[in-house]
């Protein structure tokens, strides 16, 4: 049987190559990123902004500046919000989340409302349209997931401290309150750079999964790290992949690619 | 390992702190010097702790004076030449992704390099310390997968790799048995006598503390401090501490040839 590489032509295309680019970008910086938040026990805070990142969306489209942009502020004013409630003792993390992520969707759906009905533009946010990336999204993606992958690079063995044990990291001198803001609003920038890829609704997916699944594999910090980012780029670009070839929502394929990963590690795990 | 001609690296004088409303440690007023292995006993709930945590600066004590190598705690900013293991150390998820290298080697993170990667000079100071805690043969492993007693050796080669000269150790007693117990105790010992370290350890084992170590801060309320020295008859502190009823019989030939004097 010859062996059809037809599909490969795919590659050639401009539209598939800035997919390839902001795809595997964003999903390396969702998978670090969502591999502190699992070990944090903050696995849903990443939904939660992703859910106010909606009134954002819907603000910028009302107002007719870049819906991205405005999502990244209002996700950025959400991540600190809720930070503010768990510090003041105002709510635990959970109920805090649940208050944020109720008044940013509350908020999109007035401005939808006020606008005078659905924008179908706004579908291609609630559910990723990376197929679809303009220059200008991919550049303002590509730049936020390189400034948190440079971060995260950066201060790895201070956030590595901080994840394992806040009171201990405080007393040998890293500033934990500073760099716990600075964290929180990568929260927000990744879940920004994610929204073209996945779209709002399925962002955790490509958050949470890969870390859970790498964390299956009971490695080191470091490994565990290489681990979910490799985990993530894969699910994206099998994703990115199979959707251009059968013309089927790429979010979706990228979602199944990635929990298709997990329980593929967790039954190796235990039956090898 | 009392040497008379040595500063103290701790004074504490009239020192009173407080949780809530209840005043926890009243009064406390001691000295530790360069080089002494220190016991903190007393009961449950007596103020061993909150005595550390004043100390540390972690608590603001009502009223007193503390003073680390000769300056105000207010003022102190030499914290890396203070080490503190807490008694939940231990406690921590199992399942946490870091093997015993990652783990020590967070000792020497800080902010005189923050934002820098660890250079040669810090690796080769984390294994030197995974080899003086013997912990060589699980340097590669996880920490969640060691048992109680090298877990509490791994937060100890952690808080030594900064190289401090006062190491705090509030004892966690959860899960370790007698024998690992007492080898914990003589490898402090080995530590104090060979790096001249000074250890305060706040321990549940009285015959570790008054075989091994050359002071006893007993903490109920009130603070008591005796040096222990050959033929020192502890019944008297103790009662005070722990009431008229306690009994603890301490025979130096069960010490084994460890005493801290011998």
């Amino acid at each position: 049987m010859a062996l059809d590489l037809a599909w490969l032509g795919i590659f050639g295309y401009r539209f598939f190559q800035n997919a390839l680019l902001g795809g595997t970008l964003a999903a390396a910086a969702c998978a670090w990123v969502g591999l502190f938040l699992i070990l944090r026990r903050e696995s849903m805070l990443g939904d939660g902004v992703a859910h106010t990142a909606f009134g954002g969306i819907a603000l910028g489209l009302l107002l007719g500046i870049s819906p991205l942009l405005a999502a990244l502020v209002v996700s950025i004013v959400s991540v600190l919000g809720i930070a503010y409630m768990r510090k003041k003792g105002i709510a635990n993390s959970d109920a805090a989340i649940a208050v944020i992520m109720a008044m940013g969707f509350a908020l999109g759906l007035i401005i939808i409302s006020l606008a005078g009905g659905f924008n179908v533009e706004l579908f291609s946010y609630l559910f990723g349209s990376i197929l679809t990336i303009s220059s200008g999204d991919l550049a303002l993606v590509a730049v936020l997931a390189l400034v948190t992958l440079a971060f995260l690079g950066t201060f790895y063995k201070e956030l590595m401290s901080m994840t394992f044990d806040e009171d201990a990291a405080r007393m040998t001198g890293i500033p934990v309150g500073a760099m716990s803001v600075a964290f929180n609003i990568l929260v927000a920038t990744t879940i920004v750079v994610s929204i073209k890829v996945i779209g709002i609704i399925l962002v955790t997916a490509l958050m949470i999964v890969p870390g859970l699944t790498a964390l299956q594999l009971r490695l080191s910090f470091r490994r565990t790290v290489a681990a979910a980012v490799g985990f993530g780029v894969l699910a994206t670009l099998t994703g990115l992949l199979i959707s251009s070839a059968y013309g089927v929502a790429t979010s979706g394929v990228v979602v199944f690619a990635a929990v298709g990963l997990l329980l593929f590690v967790a039954a190796y795990r235990r039956l090898a | 390992m009392t040497d008379e001609g040595n500063a103290p690296v701790l004074e504490v004088e009239g020192l009173d702190i407080s949780r809530g409303n209840d005043l926890v440690v009243k009064g406390a007023s001691f000295k530790i010097l360069k080089g002494e292995y220190v016991g903190i006993i007393g009961p449950n709930g007596g103020g061993k702790t909150t005595l550390l945590l004043g100390i540390l600066g972690t608590l603001k004590p009502d009223r007193g004076t503390i003073k680390m190598f000769g300056k105000d705690a207010s003022s102190f900013d030499e914290w890396e030449r203070v080490a503190y293991v807490s008694q939940n150390a231990v406690n921590f998820d199992a399942t946490f992704p870091m093997t015993v290298r990652e783990m020590v080697s967070l000792g020497r993170v800080g902010r005189r390099n923050l934002g820098r990667k660890l250079g040669a000079e810090d690796w080769k100071a984390v294994d030197e310390h995974i080899a003086l805690l013997e912990l060589e043969d699980v340097a590669g492993k996880r920490i969640g997968e060691l048992s109680g007693g090298q877990k509490q050796r791994v937060f100890v080669a952690k808080a030594l790799v900064r190289g401090p000269e006062l190491l705090f150790l509030d004892e966690p007693i959860a899960g370790v048995d007698p024998k690992v117990q007492e080898a914990f105790y003589k490898k402090l010992s080995d530590l104090n006598t060979r790096l001249g370290l000074t250890v305060v350890i706040v321990s549940h084992d009285l015959t570790a503390v008054f075989c091994r170590m050359s002071k006893v801060i007993c903490v109920s309320g009130e603070v008591n401090v005796s040096e222990i020295t050959e033929g020192f008859e502890p019944s008297e502190l103790l009662r005070k501490a722990y009431g008229e009823h306690f009994h603890f019989v301490y025979h130096r030939h069960e010490c084994a040839g460890d005493f801290h004097g011998a």
